[in-house]
């Protein structure tokens, strides 16, 4: 244990989570990140970084991680894992070309240990897209019930219009208080 | 003589002192640790072989993640050190436990403390703030060549 773990949990008695939002390139996630934020959405361009947004909501601060999906970043993500209370993992739910690498590398996040104890939400995007699989599709083809290591949900969302953005939020904010602020 | 020793009330104090306050201890060493010259100028070289990479931008490159991961491991290595050598041996593991069972009546500035030394936003705002020094320093030499009227003035006096 070092000194950050011990500052983590000091931040649980700040009412501090830590949210780690990922996916492929393309998926969203600046996108949703801004809208959470009330930032404007029209000209965002791909992330070749990482953005970071703290927000206040129900009481709780959120810092919320926003890391680049392109191929070639996603060696990064590793460094942003330690702390992480909840993981959105974000779905361009009208590429059906990519569902595949999709699932792939999301069964990867699940398996890093420095995730374990994290809340998975998974944002099937762009529901506002004609063609855009529906939640349940996107359940089925990642294989969210195989899932036993980490509490799960996917919901259907449009980054765009907003809709249902904050029942996706509510939902992990729950979860993720259920598990670390109520031990004691 | 033993109830000699029992009447003596610094001897009393004495023995509730060490279990009293591990936890004030190490936050008492730390607080010392950081205000010295010697943690400052690690912290400055670190500032000034970096902060170059560093802009005042929203979007933040992949690179000052793992700048700021090589900083909290040094600044951590070194405050771990400075604790063993203080305390004879420094117990992180209590010192967290100390943390959780104090957490209702916690002081505000050592969460700041703790928090300038090992959070990124505070780091990445510490650094930018660090270059803008660095250069604006170099303004501030640049301004007092700059002042050419003087010598017009002194000449003016000399008349």
């Amino acid at each position: 244990m070092g000194f950050l773990t011990v500052l983590k949990k000091m931040k649980q008695k700040e009412k501090e989570m830590r949210i780690l939002i990922l996916g492929l390139d393309n998926a969203g996630k600046t996108t949703i990140l801004k809208r959470f934020n009330g930032e404007p959405i029209d000209t965002i361009s791909p992330t070749l970084g990482f953005n970071i947004k703290t927000l206040e909501h129900r009481g709780y601060t959120l810092n919320m991680w926003d890391v680049g999906g392109q191929k070639s970043l996603r060696s990064y993500w590793r460094n942003y894992f330690e702390c992480t209370d909840g993981l959105i993992w974000v779905v361009d739910s009208a590429d059906r070309m990519r569902m595949e690498a999709c699932r792939e590398e999301l069964g990867v996040l699940l398996e890093e240990e420095r995730l374990a104890g994290a809340t998975l939400l998974v944002l099937a995007n762009k529901q506002d897209l004609p063609g855009a699989l529906t939640s349940q599709e996107i359940k089925d083809i990642l294989e969210l019930d195989k899932i036993t290591t980490h509490h799960w949900s996917v919901i259907g969302v449009s980054a765009v219009t907003g809709d249902k953005l904050l029942n996706a939020v509510d939902w992990l904010i729950s979860d993720i208080a259920k598990r670390i602020f109520t031990l004691d | 003589m033993n109830s000699q020793i029992l009447d003596d009330c610094s001897l009393i104090c004495y023995d509730f002192k060490p279990c009293t306050d591990y936890f004030d201890q190490v936050i008492g060493h730390i607080e010392d640790i950081v205000m010295e010259k010697e943690f400052q100028s690690l912290q400055k070289s670190f500032m000034d072989k970096y902060c170059d990479v560093f802009e005042d931008t929203d979007e933040n490159k992949l690179i000052y993640m793992e700048i700021f991961q090589d900083y909290t491991q040094i600044i951590e290595d070194y405050i771990e050190k400075q604790l063993n050598e203080r305390m004879g041996s420094f117990d992180m593991d209590k010192f967290a436990e100390d943390l959780r069972l104090k957490r209702p009546n916690l002081d505000g500035e050592i969460f700041d403390l703790l928090l300038s030394l090992f959070d990124f936003v505070m780091f990445k705002e510490m650094i930018l703030d660090f270059k803008a020094e660095k250069e604006g320093k170099f303004n501030d030499v640049q301004l007092g060549i700059i002042v050419t009227k003087l010598t017009e003035f002194d000449g003016s006096f000399m008349k």
